[in-house]
């Protein structure tokens, strides 16, 4: 099928703000069934099922995330991130089942406790089109430094 | 740094409250790499990071750079990573495999074992060259327990058995039995660092008050997975955290442990959970005697999310399926590494559920870990109020019990906390006075990897 590229980059923008923001409800919202939210430790393609991650949730997890970051007891994020990232570099491909995959890099300062830190790494989004939007089915995150000590990554990524 | 050997550690360690400063001094930290990290006894690696031979991994021994390398012959070789010519760092990436190591200064090279094997242009060097008197040097004493691997830069002192002591019991169920080739701990490591000092990380992992306040957020998440999402596992998640009850114990030697049986970390996993098998013989009868101490459902828990809660002085931590392993980089700055472990004679099923059950409370994006050490970075703050400078470890003492040899608390007092200060206070008394074993480094010197 066809896509629109600008509706794809008009939905990671969307997304790059509701994390900056975080603005959880509005980000879970934008997620469907089966969910894999994922971020691979250490090495870039790793096995999942044999290798341990930073980030593996499936639907479930993914809704426990945001309750415990909207529990008020997340003490690292008591005060929370302060956070903008770029997001850039856009590569859009058909991925089958009328589905899109995208490809892109993120730039983010991130400040917390009076310390900004800065992440970086390439972002590929599974879509699914939906009511001329789109639904986050998978996303991976793969950090520049993901072999490296991350003091917090508790934050929207 | 100059050393303080005039230090008076009884009065900064008492049996109810210890002193800040023994949280943010750099003459103390400086001492405790000398008489804890590079005369005692610690923890270096496993055997299961390191399966085949020419792997390698770069570890440290307090502040000295050593590599963990398993040899042509299958044997695990501590060296210390430095060029003997100009002295250059001769292994730069965190784990690999490799045949040899090289300087890239003057293209010296060793072999996995150690031994100098080339120098270019050797004949420049003159009949005195002795090429088998300079290999890498080895760390001096290395022992290992069921494939754990533990090293001293002294030449002499207590034997690792010595040390241990019944912590010995801990390792033994933290492996689930299993053999030492059996542990497989090359599932990727969790890294993460804080601005506070490395005995804060050893005291919140051996603490039975905190979690109902620190990790408010996580006993949240669960009972919204509870009451939200219905499921199998329902009734015995509550069941579970409704009888839950435990001890405190000091073991001795500055080991302790939180002594439960309670299934915390695989709680927020998709049910439902895997049957937990064998897939060898050996592996079966391992799973046997378990079974046979502890009851056929206590025994599946211990595989699936870890079999023990214990510290091992003064570096090592073993909780779920994790090793984690302290690393001190100054008073005020700490490295942590998580190694989650697989068994082999587990299916994979159950292997893959030893991970989720992990990532849900442990690492840097989790649910758990980070809240605690937002919790170090505040302690270490407020170190700063100097005017009243004691934090109390008093909780329970006066209702401690004694038993062949281990102190035994409730499991919300602070018996493990005096079990690690009273050996730490010891272990740094003894030192004085004492030839000192190495030479001092101040922290900037830190920098590269470590696998």
């Amino acid at each position: 099928m066809a896509f629109d590229r600008y509706q794809v980059e008009q939905f990671l923008y969307h997304e790059a703000q509701l994390m900056d923001e975080h603005r959880f409800d509005e980000w879970l919202a934008l997620w469907t069934e089966p969910a894999l939210y994922w971020v691979p430790s250490n090495r870039d393609e790793i096995d999942p099922g044999r290798e341990v991650s930073l980030i593996y949730d499936d639907w479930v997890r993914l809704q426990l995330r945001i309750t415990r970051l909207k529990s008020g007891f997340a003490h690292a994020q008591e005060p929370r991130s302060r956070m903008r990232r770029v997001v850039s570099n856009v590569v859009v491909e058909e991925a089958g089942n009328g589905e899109i995959v995208a490809h892109s890099n993120f730039l983010l300062a991130e400040l917390r406790r009076g310390k900004q830190d800065l992440f970086a790494g390439r972002t590929i989004h599974r879509l699914r089109p939906h009511n001329g939007s789109f639904k986050l089915v998978t996303k991976k995150v793969l950090l520049v430094n993901n072999d490296e000590p991350i003091d917090n990554l508790t934050f929207l990524i | 740094m100059p050393a303080r050997e005039d230090v008076d550690y009884d009065s900064l360690v008492k049996e109810d409250r210890v002193h800040i400063s023994l949280y943010t001094d750099p003459a103390i930290f400086s001492d405790e790499m000398d008489k804890i990290f590079h005369r005692g006894w610690v923890y270096v690696g496993h055997r299961g990071e390191i399966p085949k031979r020419g792997d390698f991994r770069l570890k440290r021994i307090g502040l000295q750079p050593v590599i963990m390398v398993r040899d042509q012959n299958g044997q695990v070789q501590l060296l210390l990573n430095r060029c003997r010519h100009r002295g250059a760092t001769v292994c730069q990436e965190g784990q690999g495999n490799s045949r040899s190591f090289r300087c890239m200064y003057h293209g010296w090279t060793y072999q996995l074992s150690g031994e100098l094997s080339g120098v270019p242009s050797m004949e420049a060097y003159g009949d005195d060259f002795k090429r088998e008197e300079l290999g890498l040097v080895k760390v001096p004493r290395v022992s290992e327990y069921r494939g754990f691997i533990f090293a001293s830069l002294s030449p002499a002192g207590i034997t690792l058995e010595e040390h241990l002591g019944r912590a010995k019991d801990e390792l033994d169920l933290f492996v689930g039995l299993s053999d030492a080739e059996d542990v497989e701990a090359v599932s990727g490591i969790h890294k993460y660092s804080y601005q506070g000092n490395w005995k804060l990380a050893a005291e919140n992992s051996m603490d039975g008050y905190h979690p109902a306040i620190v990790h408010a957020s996580f006993a949240q998440a669960l009972v919204d997975k509870i009451t939200h999402i219905p499921t199998p596992e329902q009734e015995r998640i509550n069941r579970d955290f409704s009888s839950f009850r435990g001890n405190t114990k000091d073991l001795g030697n500055g080991h302790v442990m939180l002594d439960y049986k309670l299934r915390i970390y695989d709680a927020l996993n998709a049910d439902p959970t895997p049957a937990v098998t064998a897939v060898s013989s050996e592996g079966q009868a391992h799973l046997e005697e378990l079974t046979r101490c502890f009851g056929q459902e206590r025994a599946a828990n211990m595989l699936r999310e870890g079999g023990t809660h214990s510290f091992i002085f003064p570096n090592l931590i073993l909780i779920g399926i994790q090793m984690r392993v302290l690393q001190p980089l100054s008073a005020d700055r700490t490295e942590v590494c998580l190694y989650p472990t697989l068994l082999k004679w587990l299916s994979p099923e159950v292997n893959t559920i030893r991970l989720r059950s992990h990532e849900a409370f442990f690492g840097s994006a989790s649910f758990g870990g980070p809240d605690d050490s937002e919790i170090f970075e505040r302690v270490q703050d407020g170190c700063a109020v100097e005017l009243e400078p004691w934090q109390l470890i008093s909780r329970g003492l006066h209702r401690e019990r004694h038993e062949d040899g281990v102190i035994i608390g409730d499991l919300a007092d602070e018996v493990t906390q005096r079990g690690i200060w009273r050996h730490w206070k010891k272990v740094m008394m003894q030192g004085i006075g004492a030839t000192r074993s190495t030479r001092k480094r101040g922290p900037g010197a830190i920098a590269g990897k470590r696998g």
